[in-house]
């Protein structure tokens, strides 16, 4: 078989050899406790400052603004259920809203809240993959804690304009978080400049290992912690600190910020050629959410007439990983919710592929695929009509 | 180049031998665990389920890992729900008493995962049923205990020759004995699954409830009585009884009683002693062969339960849904619902669903 194809960088992305390299040390002698007074703990502690000041400046925060979370998925509980459950203890508001194309850690959230007594809201999304400002003018109201809009869609990569929207729910006083799982080291992200007041990444998205995530914490905003125990980090996130992973994450994160000019417009040009020969062999084959502004490195593709799940098997096995909508723990594949809050008709929805490019990506693979991908496409169709 | 082979993998002994064993052919094997809907992931009201629950699903991908080969969880939930469990509710409703692995077998496994093979050029089709094939016809498992010829004969005839049932040709023991020798005990040992895989703690009452409603007809109400519309009791709903039942009838008769019909028209449970639960003979619709159909007036022998002994009948009327046989002797319980299978010794001539027993009177038998 010829070199195998990942084409899944949506889903994680191999560590990158820098930053292995810079967490070799916390597995080896440099293994102390943070806490501690000594100096192994001195030593530990001051890899964890550095870690937070320099993941800090990749997003143009103060050191004191991030906290380290086990995973994306932590970070957007604790922004989403954190910050509602705090403000609806000291200022009574008691919604919170999200658009229904969010990943699951967000709108699993969102629906805790809901069965903790408070609201739970969903933004109206256009069938381009775009949130609905009406909708947004009259479910971000005074009455909503929390605000949760994600930068760039996993399955899709739609954008969403996140600077004004942040300032939009702040006019009504509410607090603005945002996904940037997939939007780090793919938009332009600063803090100083755009005003949301919480923002999640994921390091294994980025090159660090699967394990590690931030969450961005304005000063002054509310957030009550999920987990009880010790004071690490101002007790916001208590359990002692994964040090090496925090070292690995920064350090990820800086690399990515560097290059993400470059890397964005490689991964574009390469998006373009795949989306065109794609269409050339395929017409009338569906891309979703193309009208959109998008990150480049998502395409979510559907061919009528076939199943994601046969041609994702199909293309497995031929060596080219992909996905469909989201996995759940089985590994069986159910329809996309985001495809169908976009309105993409089921069985449109139920054949989309997601391919997303990164850093294995190269010039020789998207030809290869770009020749694959019709050609198993055609089997397939062949097969629904024999 | 190697020949690929689908193999439908529940993650339990038989299916994983199965497995296995192709993989020590020479087949380049794929495994597949059906995601039917009867798991939950967590979710829902239902537990999980020995067949395809989660944990069925982390040991077929354990052994898949084990053997080297990929793993895929297909969901057909959705065709699953509309041909198999939506039947068996139905004909709960109808007063029958369905056999939903019959349907799996026809429907899911023998047509929806075999297209799923097509989709990945698998020309073989395999699973862990004891059965076996020899020149492109079916034949009973070599163990009669374990003999699953029963289940399967509503297949698309031209499936036949795509298929591979590995384990038919050895006993359960065997199955285990050779899980062992591959090393493969994380299964080895696992316990079989009696119960239908959607139907929790073999409570099917429930399952129509989640569907009908628990004030359906069927599980509500209704009279015990004879033949002749005598009232001798009341039940709480048809739908929980069978054809050939004691358990939970009106007691105070001279001889045990059985469940001898079931009139959903007036919701009536008919019993009766074991004179009355004799059929002479066996009315099959759905008919599927997997032969040339016999011509009528052949001598078959004739399955109306799993694991009954077979008897001996004569094929009065074949048509193309339908076939009537006359038996030499009388069978008992004869269910609507249940499947009659054809045989002629070891092969699986075909089968039906039974329609009702038929009282037709026998003709005289050559001697």
């Amino acid at each position: 078989m010829p070199e195998p194809i990942y084409l899944d960088h949506a889903a994680t992305t191999p560590v990158r050899p820098e930053v292995l390299e810079a967490m070799q040390p916390f597995f080896g002698p440099r293994f102390g406790n943070p806490s501690s007074l000594h100096r192994w703990g001195r030593e530990a502690r001051a890899a964890l400052d550095e870690a937070r000041e320099r993941l800090a400046t990749t997003l143009g925060a103060h050191p004191d603004e991030l906290c380290f979370t086990s995973c994306g998925t932590e970070a957007d509980n604790m922004a989403l259920l954190g910050v509602w459950r705090s403000r609806r203890e000291h200022d009574g508001r008691n919604a919170a809203v999200a658009t229904p194309i969010e990943h699951k850690a967000v709108l699993g959230a969102l629906h805790e809240v809901a069965h903790e007594g408070g609201e739970e809201r969903l933004l109206r999304i256009h069938a381009s993959g775009v949130v609905d400002d009406a909708s947004f003018d009259t479910l971000v109201d005074d009455s909503a804690a929390v605000c949760s809009v994600m930068w760039v869609n996993n399955e899709i990569g739609v954008m969403q304009d996140v600077p004004a929207l942040a300032r939009r729910a702040h006019e009504r006083g509410v607090t603005f978080h945002t996904d940037a799982v997939q939007a780090f080291g793919k938009v332009e992200i600063n803090a100083k400049a755009t005003p949301f007041d919480l923002l999640s990444i994921s390091g294994h998205k980025i090159g660090a290992p699967k394990g590690i995530g931030a969450l961005f914490i304005r000063r002054g905003t509310p957030v009550s912690p999920l987990m009880f125990g010790g004071s690490q980090d101002r007790g916001r996130r208590p359990g002692t600190e994964n040090v090496a992973m925090a070292v690995g994450l920064a350090r990820a994160a800086e690399l990515t910020v560097a290059e993400r000019v470059e890397e964005c417009r490689r991964l574009a040009a390469l998006r373009e050629r795949l989306e065109a020969a794609l269409l050339q062999s395929i017409p009338d084959a569906v891309i979703h959410g193309r009208g959109a502004p998008r990150a480049p490195h998502v395409t979510s593709i559907s061919v009528p007439g076939t199943d994601s799940e046969s041609l994702l098997m199909a293309l497995d096995l031929r060596g080219v990983a992909c996905s469909a909508g989201s996995a759940c723990q089985s590994g069986s594949i159910t329809p996309s919710h985001v495809l169908t809050a976009l309105g993409v008709p089921a069985d449109l929805a139920s054949a989309a592929i997601r391919m997303s490019l990164g850093s294995l990506t190269t010039d020789d693979g998207i030809a290869r695929v770009a020749e694959l991908f019709p050609a198993l496409v055609e089997k397939a169709r062949r097969l629904a009509t024999a | 180049m190697r020949e690929r082979v689908l193999v439908a993998m529940s993650g339990g002994v038989d299916s994983s031998v199965a497995a296995a064993l192709l993989v020590r052919q020479g087949y380049d094997v794929v495994g597949a665990t059906m995601r039917l809907g009867c798991h939950t992931d967590g979710e829902g009201d239902l537990p999980d389920r020995p067949c395809c629950s989660l944990d069925s699903v982390n040991d077929a991908r354990r052994i898949c890992e084990q053997l080297g080969v990929p793993h895929y969880v297909l969901n057909l939930e959705s065709a699953f729900s509309r041909d198999v469990v939506r039947d068996f509710v139905d004909e709960y409703a109808r007063g029958r008493t369905p056999i939903p692995c019959v349907r799996c077998n026809t429907f899911t496994k023998f047509r929806d995962l075999v297209r799923r093979a097509d989709a990945i050029e698998a020309q073989w089709i395999a699973t862990g049923h004891y059965a076996r094939l020899d020149g492109g016809e079916l034949r009973r498992g070599l163990d009669p205990n374990k003999d699953q010829s029963y289940f399967l004969w509503g297949i698309d005839r031209r499936v036949l020759s795509r298929m591979l049932l590995p384990v038919g040709g050895q006993t359960k023991a065997e199955t285990r004995v050779v899980a062992h020798e591959l090393g493969l005990e994380l299964i080895a040992e696992k316990a079989e699954s009696q119960d239908i895989c959607f139907v929790p703690d073999g409570d099917h009452a429930k399952v129509i409830a989640r569907h009908l409603g628990a004030d359906a007809p069927s599980l509500s109400r209704g009279p015990f009585m004879r033949p002749d519309g005598t009232v001798v009791g009341e039940h709480d709903g048809f739908a929980r009884f069978t054809v050939g039942q004691r358990r939970g009838l009106p007691g105070g008769f001279r001889e045990p009683m059985f469940v001898v019909e079931i009139r959903p028209e007036s919701r009536a449970v008919v019993i009766g002693p074991r004179s009355e639960l004799l059929g002479r003979g066996v009315i099959a619709r759905e008919v599927n062969w997997l032969v040339d159909a016999p011509a009528a007036g052949s001598d078959v022998e004739i399955q109306v339960r799993h694991r009954a002994r077979p008897a001996r009948g004569t094929l009065l009327r074949v048509s193309a849904d339908e076939v009537e046989i006359a038996l030499d002797e009388p069978v008992a319980a004869i269910t609507p619902g249940q499947s009659l299978v054809m045989y002629d010794g070891e092969r699986v001539l075909g089968g039906g669903v039974i329609e009702r027993a038929s009282s037709r009177v026998l003709p005289v038998r050559a001697a």
